[in-house]
């Protein structure tokens, strides 16, 4: 079976089945105007300390969007069981990973297709092609750590609890690179093209790792 | 033995070497920060070698050891987080800044602290021991990842420049000797902790049958 087909057709079946219901990502983008409402109440927002302030309400809410994101990837293979029947099938593990990991991550990317203007709308924040590839650069490996750890906590009892703790302290790199350059884009001092480099080192690397370990994750 | 080597350290610390020109006493604590920093992640490695070795051939010795040293890491984590804010406090001014060694420590503190988590939240056996071997890995990868994160970011922590001209030789052989103390303990802790999981999993071995009859959990994995 060639893995790459594999991929696509685990990525397509996960957000086919999002199309159908089309459950998470609208309840995602109420999620994260909520944080941005909550942003606003709690820091005295205006025009003069909007850009200090706003990237990190940005990463804030994404990175609790990610972990609800990500909490639900399995959701619907537990209770159907149906993880199962497909490493019951050649598809090798990874492949398997890998195209959830493409599913959530796309649907990470329409949650930001949301966060970003309603920032840059509702904070006056610049809305440029800088800040969109720190979040678009950092959403990659996040997804991919993300997913290795739903699919580890899917097992477990209390995973809610889980995979926030597992999750959150591992996400740490790409939060503070994709801090860094969030704020440089957005004026504030900070080296962009240094972050930008961190994050794509960070993401060669997690990548590399998860697809090592994706193989004792899945394989039961 | 161990205890009694920590308290003759102690006794070194405090009556053979010189106290600090600038800092005055307070730079005694250096001695058991540095130690203990260094014995944590030694624990680290042995979790992250004992995760490998299971993942390669599902040892149970293996995932013992690796149980152990993240107790025993987390309890030396602590201590060098506690130390170091007691030093801070004086010498900074404040007891917490957002450092890069102090966030690392801090991620590593809370990354091992999961583990310990995951260890009592998962089914105990082989899904409890791989799970943990990959959070081990995962962890020991995340920490020079985030603490070369910070650094470019921010530092104020004094750097690793221990060994100069200008150090007396008492210092040196102080925290020579603390270091080598706190390693002899941390290998002792190890060691009991690794005795209390053998028995441990020989329990769980002499209960296992009860637990086939037992229904299974609410919630547990189909």
């Amino acid at each position: 079976m060639n893995p790459l087909r594999v991929v696509l057709a685990v990525a397509r079946k996960d957000l086919r089945a999002e199309w159908r219901t089309r459950e998470l990502v609208p309840a995602l983008a109420q999620f994260i105007i909520l944080a941005l409402l909550i942003g606003n109440f709690g820091f005295q927002i205006d025009s003069r300390n909007a850009s200090t302030i706003a990237p990190g309400i940005l990463w804030l809410a994404l990175v609790f969007a990610g972990l609800v994101a990500f909490g639900r990837t399995f959701a619907a293979e537990r209770e159907q069981a149906s993880l199962e029947a497909m490493l019951m099938t050649p598809a090798s593990p990874v492949a398997i990973f890998a195209g959830k990991a493409l599913a959530a991550g796309a649907l990470l990317v329409m949650c930001e297709a949301v966060l970003l203007p309603a920032l840059s709308i509702l904070f006056g924040t610049p809305f440029s092609g800088d800040v969109v590839a720190a979040v678009l650069l950092a959403t990659v490996g996040m997804a991919a750590l993300g997913v290795l750890f739903a699919a580890i906590v899917a097992r477990v009892r209390a995973r809610e609890l889980l995979l926030p703790l597992l999750t959150l302290p591992l996400w740490i790199p790409f939060v503070i690179a994709g801090g860094v350059a969030v704020q440089s884009a957005m004026g504030l001092p900070g080296n962009y093209q240094q972050a930008i480099g961190l994050l794509l080192d960070f993401d060669i690397l997690f990548i590399v790792l998860t697809s090592l370990a994706a193989r004792f994750v899945l394989d039961e | 033995m161990a205890v009694a080597l920590m308290l003759l350290a102690a006794g070194a610390i405090f009556l053979y070497a010189p106290t600090d020109a600038l800092q005055g006493p307070v730079q005694r604590i250096f001695y058991l920060h540095v130690s203990s920093a260094v014995a944590a992640y030694g624990c680290f490695a042995v979790v992250l070698v004992g995760g490998i070795i299971y993942l390669r051939n599902e040892s149970p010795a293996a995932d013992r050891f690796a149980r152990a040293g993240a107790l025993v890491g987390v309890v030396f984590t602590s201590v060098t987080l506690v130390m170091g804010m007691l030093w801070a406090k004086p010498i900074w001014g404040v007891y917490w800044t957002w450092d890069a060694r102090l966030t690392s420590t801090l991620v590593l503190w809370i990354i091992y602290a999961g583990y310990l988590l995951v260890r009592r939240l998962a089914e105990p056996g082989r899904q409890a021991a791989r799970i943990a071997a990959i959070v081990g890995i995962f962890g020991f990868v995340d920490v020079p990842v985030v603490h070369f994160s910070v650094t470019w970011w921010r530092t104020q922590h004094p750097g690793p420049i221990v060994v100069n001209d200008a150090l007396p030789a008492e210092m040196l052989a102080t925290f020579l000797f603390t270091l080598g103390c706190t390693l002899v303990l941390a290998a002792t802790l190890i060691a009991i902790r690794y005795r209390i999981e053998t028995l441990i999993d020989a329990r769980q071995a002499i209960a296992e049958p009860t637990k086939l009859v037992a229904a299974p959990q609410p919630g547990a994995a189909p």
